[in-house]
């Protein structure tokens, strides 16, 4: 298991929380004088220095605001980094016209050297801030920073309010390119309570919390705030690598989440999350989750006719699958409630993936099927935190059906993927089972399935150089729901297979015949009869052949040295290869290989070959198995050697010597 | 007998009363039309009527099939509109497989976004779009939408298909005006020309149809579609344009109304700064040189960012305007480098083009019209005519890359527009050169150094690399070498950015394992610098082979073999020589040192179609001896 990268902060309360905002506008001669950043020499540029504020406020007219300050400093060294760092865009959302979030007292400042050396200012002009209405629901506030040329410094503030203050605003203190010193400060009246998590592997080198009396006044009354100060010095940039999941598990920052609310009125404290007790209480009473899985009314109707006089539970619970994901098309948004409630998304057929998987497992409860909902979060989503109940993590919801003794958990968002197997995006870490009458639990999302894929070759060499035979390819369980994505990407079995039969090197596809692929539980086979032209003619003495024929491995997929983020496949995966070779009398092999095996540690994976049969009718196969879904940075080494050694093993050829 | 006129005159009565109602059965597809089509467009009717310069109603009628999920795309509407364009209704209707209809939808159903991604920073189109959804395949989609353009600039293309995965049964485009308004048109790869007539109000009509277009085939070393489809180019005689009025029948006069409209009066720089371009010009005599000077001036100072407003998006920010914020779009940071020229006192064209990386699209010379979506700038030394690509940092002086070589622009000068051909870079000229120096031990690890250089259009080939930390640079340059268990010691770049540029990349490197060690032998790949790839082999070739840009690449290599092994078979050679291409591959012995040497050339042209089988021979060969394994054995 990885390094939980997620700490609750404990906070350090002193009298006096010193922490302020750093002045704007001067001109920093330090700065604009600085040729590199001593910390990362090969940086383009480098924050200097950034500073947020978040704080509750109350308005005249008794409505609650968080308003969040920001203001950074950042220098250029070149032109490198002008479109990602001199480019700014806040998302403002302000539904259908009317606003509700906004952007004010947007401010900016770039400060450089002319021709002469003499340093020059040039301000932001209001008028170039573009508005763009991006959609019904968001605005985008753009600009990009004027006169901005290498060795320049700029300065950006801005003012965002918005009305969801229960979403506390977060803190990233690390991005794309180093920071060398970021501070927040968050400022919270005593009426709420939020509990605040930091994500990510850098220390905080200032943590202190103070009281601020009286900060938040309502009419008479009033209440005094906690001035929270979070800050951290020489931050790197952030450095993706490649098979890690969300970029959001690793880089440095600090989230909140509301854990208690008292009212303003009337004092009455309402807990937000602090139990999951409390959050199964709220989804099974909230309309868009809990009022959606009492719908089996809705759904009996629907049930019935089409399971009417099947007893077996599997055949039911599929034809049930079968039902939703035929009826309701996913529109490619991931939530774990339902849009418009389940009504409307089968009358529409269409709808998210609370609304597709909702209905799935209302329906199965009403086919007679026991079925609970398993809230969980997509590989891009990002981790669960696993400190504290936080049912703003999840974003997506699945159903978890009981046949028999056995459990299967269930997505009905993709039409390709048979009953009991989870599409790659759903594949992370844990998930919370709710239902109607127990209280939730978590269960690990790994099912059994894998990757596995199965090649079997079969070839003759005719004494005109050419080799006739078949080649068959298995695809077998994840593996025959990827192969059929990849068929269904043709108009017809035809025109895939010509795509395949374009792909072979040197082989002509006599014949074809591909099975099961509308049967999603069985494995997908394919068998080409083939005309390999490998050699020009049997005139030689001497013939190389490599037994890789397909999928040969010449460089190895990981090229670090070492990582700092786990690898994470999702789930393991199987590979078979067996080549049965056919030689005409006058040819035997030359070199019968030596069987070899090689395994990573703690049976993490394994490669071996093997060799059977005489000179002239022989089989040759090899397997590589990796059978964990996520490999630590302290397994990474044994994962890149297990690839160095089969590319090893790739790079021996047999040799037909004549007789 | 009787019975059979019965059985005709009752069929003509049936379909006397379905008439008018549109048979969308999919069954009715007729069946050529459907290989290599996931959605077939079963019509499409756009009929234009210019009522007016600035008054012009566009109306279209599409009905669309999907067969499959892969269709879904084409179902997908998306009606673009900005400020001169307004949209005045879309309604639509879906129909089952059998032509049943199904649901009915309506503007309230589109959603309206802004267009362009997030990092432009502002686009002027928006977009109003719909995706049914409907789960049981095949379905029908119809719609019918009507746009009121103001201007009469650019009018509508009819392009009946454009894109692949689709066929077309039919389409049709109709263009209305009155009969002494003119019009051009050009009619491209069309096989029944216009039909032109008058309605009984007496307006002029041009109409073309066509019928049965099969899917378009993915097929490699095609040349662009423009080549051998159907499309009908319209353009007015008199037009106007966001309130400006122009005419043009020809490149000299559409260039002299840009020039006069929209870019005359947009130069004139602040003071300070024109006083530093003298400052920094004055001591230089060759105009060339002043020229570079000013132009690394503008780079130095400026930068891209994608801003399409000013008039339609076809009029640049005013000079001024850059030098205050140090940014524009390709129009902006052109005339703004052009008023930087003129204070030097040199002068240049504002040039339209067709940017496109892998085609090389050119104004049709015999036909004007807005053709272009880039800009960039000439300057008419004699004898020495030199370009600039101003919207780049980095791009050396005088250096068009792959964007814009090699094609027709449209200069637009204050005594005309012009045709003008930009510089191409030859096979010969783009150009890979390769020499590496490696020892092989007994352990099968390598070690050596690789030095390369890239020319031509492939000066730009490392150009994401060198942007990198070296950090990074190291990550992405295992990712461009197929050498397993590569190790890179040392790393660096070097550009010179002369008029004719060039990359040198110079590697030191070792790779553990690199050999593979059985039976007291030793087998390494030779090459595993520069691998050609397969070509894909097609059953049948539809359309003619066009290699678009030719290169060259050399590639010498040495390694030292460990002590005491030698070749176990002959060394190989290998020569090929086509008309599109050829391929030189020596492998030789000097005593303890293996020698290798490579040529690999694609010459650029039109070739015929059945050409192609023996390409993927050619290629395959190539493939095949870059894949060639040694084998050592001990003496």
């Amino acid at each position: 298991m990885q390094k939980p990268l997620l700490f609750l902060i404990v906070l350090f309360i002193s009298a006096t929380a010193f922490a302020q905002d750093f002045s704007y506008g001067e001109p920093d001669v330090a700065a604009l004088d600085m040729k590199k950043y001593d910390k990362d020499t090969a940086a383009h540029a480098v924050v200097l220095r950034e500073h947020g504020t978040s704080r509750i406020n109350i308005t005249n007219d008794y409505h609650v605001r968080l308003v969040f300050e920001y203001h950074s400093k950042i220098k250029f060294f070149d032109n490198k980094e002008f479109e990602r760092e001199g480019t700014f865009v806040i998302p403002v959302y302000n539904s259908d016209g009317m606003a509700y979030e906004e952007v004010e007292d947007v401010k900016g400042v770039t400060f450089y050297k002319d021709e002469n050396g003499v340093i020059q200012k040039a301000e932001l002009d209001p008028q170039k801030i573009i508005m763009e209405k991006r959609d019904k629901h968001y605005t985008l506030v753009k600009f990009t920073m004027p006169a901005l040329r290498s060795g320049c410094t700029i300065e950006v503030s801005y003012r965002f309010i918005t009305p969801y203050f229960r979403t506390f605003h977060p803190w990233h203190f690390q991005g794309y390119i180093p920071k060398v010193y970021s501070e927040y400060e968050a400022h919270i009246p005593a009426l709420w309570s939020f509990n605040a998590s930091l994500r990510g592997s850098l220390k905080l080198t200032k943590n202190t919390a103070s009281i601020e009396s009286k900060c938040f006044t309502f009419g008479a009354g009033s209440a005094d705030c906690s001035d929270l100060v979070y800050g951290m010095s020489d931050i790197p940039a952030f450095k993706p690598e490649d098979y890690m999941t969300a970029e959001k598990n690793y880089k440095s920052a600090v989230y909140f989440e509301l854990e208690e609310e008292t009212d303003l009125q009337t004092g009455a404290k309402t807990k937000y999350a602090k139990e999951w007790k409390d959050i199964d209480y709220d989804l099974k009473t909230e309309r868009w989750f809990g009022g959606q899985l009492k719908r089996s009314g809705l759904m009996k109707d629907r049930i019935a006719p089409i399971i009417a006089g099947k007893t077996d539970q599997m055949e039911k619970a599929e034809i049930i699958y079968n039902y939703i994901r035929s009826t309701i098309k996913w529109n490619e948004d991931e939530d774990f409630g339902s849009e418009d409630g389940i009504r409307q998304a089968l009358v529409n057929h269409t709808g998210n993936a609370g609304d597709i998987n909702l209905a799935l497992v209302t329906a199965l409860n009403a086919g007679g099927i026991p079925t609970e909902a398993v809230l969980l979060s997509t590989r891009e989503h990002g981790n669960i935190n696993k400190l504290y109940p936080a049912i703003g993590d999840f974003n997506y919801v699945v159903a978890r059906a009981t046949i028999g003794d056995k459990s299967y958990l269930v997505d009905a968002t993709e039409p390709l993927l048979p009953f009991g197997m989870l599409p790659m995006r759903c594949l992370n870490d844990q998930g919370r089972v709710f239902s109607l009458n127990k209280p939730s639990f978590w269960i690990d999302l790994s099912t059994n399935q894998r990757e596995n894929i199965t090649y079997a070759l079969d070839l003759t060499l005719q004494d005109d150089g050419k080799m006739k035979g078949t080649i068959t390819r298995f695809s077998i369980g994840y593996s025959g729901y990827l192969r059929r994505k990849e068929i269904k990407k043709f108009n017809s079995v035809n025109e895939y297979v010509e795509s395949i039969a374009e792909k072979l090197r040197k082989t002509k596809v006599v014949k074809s015949d591909i099975i099961n692929i509308d049967s999603l539980d069985k494995p997908v086979g394919e068998t080409y009869e083939v005309e390999m032209n490998i050699f020009d003619n049997l005139k030689h003495d001497h013939l190389s052949f490599s037994p890789f024929l397909l999928n040969q491995l010449t460089t190895n997929p990981f090229k670090l040295a070492e990582r700092d983020f786990p690898v994470d496949w999702g789930m393991p995966s199987d590979e078979r290869y067996i080549i049965n070779v056919h030689l005409p009398q006058h040819y035997v092999l030359e070199n019968p290989p030596q069987a070899m095996a090689i395994a990573m540690p703690n049976k993490g994976g394994n490669f071996f070959t093997a060799f059977d049969g005489d000179s002239q009718n022989f089989s040759f196969s090899y397997d590589t198995r990796f059978n964990k879904s996520v490999y630590s940075p302290e397994e990474y080494p044994y994962l890149k050697e297990l690839y160095n050694k089969i590319i090893l093993a790739q790079k021996n050829e047999f040799v037909f010597k004549k007789k | 007998m009787m019975r059979r006129i019965v059985l005709a005159l009752s069929l003509l009565f049936f379909c006397g009363a379905v008439k008018g109602q549109n048979n969308y059965a999919a069954s009715q597809i007729p069946k050529d039309l459907l290989p290599y089509a996931s959605a077939i467009v079963r019509n499409d009717e756009r009929t234009i009527e210019i009522k007016d310069l600035d008054n012009v109603t566009c109306h279209v009628k599409k009905a669309v099939t999907v067969l499959n999920k892969n269709g879904d795309d084409i179902a997908h509407m998306a009606i673009f509109y900005n400020k001169s364009i307004s949209v005045k209704y879309i309604k639509g209707v879906a129909y089952d497989e059998f032509g049943k209809m199904i649901a009915k939808f309506g503007e309230r159903d589109f959603s309206d976004e802004a267009t362009g991604d997030r990092g432009t920073l502002f686009q002027d189109y928006r977009v109003k779009h719909y995706i049914p959804s409907i789960t049981q395949y095949p379905y029908t989609i119809e719609y019918e939408y009507e746009l009121k353009h103001k201007q009469t600039l650019d009018i509508e293309d009819w392009e009946p298909l454009n894109e692949s995965n689709m066929a077309v049964e039919k389409s049709s485009y109709k263009l209305t005006c009155k009969p002494d308004f003119n019009i051009r048109y050009k009619e491209v790869n069309i096989s029944q020309k216009a039909e032109i007539s008058s309605t009984k109000d007496g307006l002029k009509t041009y109409s073309w149809q066509i019928k049965d277009i099969k899917a378009l085939k993915n097929e490699p070393f095609s040349p662009n579609w423009r080549t051998y489809l159907t499309r009908v180019i319209v353009a007015p005689e008199k037009f106007s344009y966001y309130g400006i009025q122009g005419s043009y029948t020809n490149w000299e006069q559409l260039g002299k109304w840009q020039y006069d409209k929209l870019l005359a009066n947009r130069q004139s720089v602040p003071e300070e700064t024109a006083a530093y371009i003298k400052e920094i010009t004055s001591n230089l005599n060759d105009p060339k040189l002043k020229a570079r000077k000013v132009y690394e001036y503008m780079q130095h100072k400026t930068h891209y960012v994608s801003i399409q407003i000013g008039i339609g998006g076809y009029q640049p920010f005013s000079a001024s305007e850059v030098d205050k914020d140090g940014y524009g779009d390709c129009k902006a940071l052109c005339n703004y480098t052009k008023a930087l020229l003129q204070v030097a006192g040199i002068e240049s064209y504002y040039c339209i083009v067709y940017g496109n990386h892998r085609e090389k699209i050119g104004m049709m010379p015999d036909f004007a019209s807005m053709q272009g979506n880039h800009v960039i700038l000439c300057l008419p030394f004699k004898n020495d005519t030199t370009w600039l690509e101003c919207t780049s940092q980095q791009i050396p002086f005088g250096f068009l890359s792959d964007f814009t070589d090699d094609r027709l622009v449209l200069a637009c000068t204050p005594e005309g527009g012009k045709l003008m051909h930009t510089p191409k870079y030859s096979s010969e000229e783009n150009l890979e050169k390769r020499n590496a120096d490696f020892a092989l031990n007994e352990e099968g690890e390598l070690t050596g150094r690789m030095h390369t250089i890239f020319k031509g259009t492939d000066y730009n080939d490392r150009e994401d690399i060198i942007d990198d930390a070296l950090t990074e640079q190291i990550k992405r340059i295992k990712k461009c070498y197929p050498i397993n268990n590569m190790e890179i010691k040392k790393l660096e770049y070097k550009q010179d950015k002369s008029i004719n540029p060039s990359t040198s990349e110079n590697i030191e490197l070792s790779a553990k394992e690199y050999a593979a060690l059985n039976n007291g032998k030793i087998y390494f790949s030779l090459n595993s610098v520069n691998r050609a790839q397969p070509l894909r082999q097609l059953v049948t070739r539809i359309n003619p082979v066009c290699i678009n840009r030719g290169f060259t690449e050399v590639d010498d290599i040495t390694y030292t073999l460990p002590k005491g092994y030698h070749l176990e078979s002959e060394p190989l050679k290998k020569h090929i020589d086509k008309p599109y291409g050829s391929f030189i591959m020596t492998m030789s012995m000097d005593g303890d040192k293996l020698i290798y040497h490579r040529t690999f050339q694609l010459r650029d042209g039109n070739y015929s179609k059945d050409i192609y089988p023996d390409m993927v021979d050619f290629f395959q060969s190539v493939v095949d001896t870059d894949e060639y394994n040694v084998v050592l054995s001990k003496q």
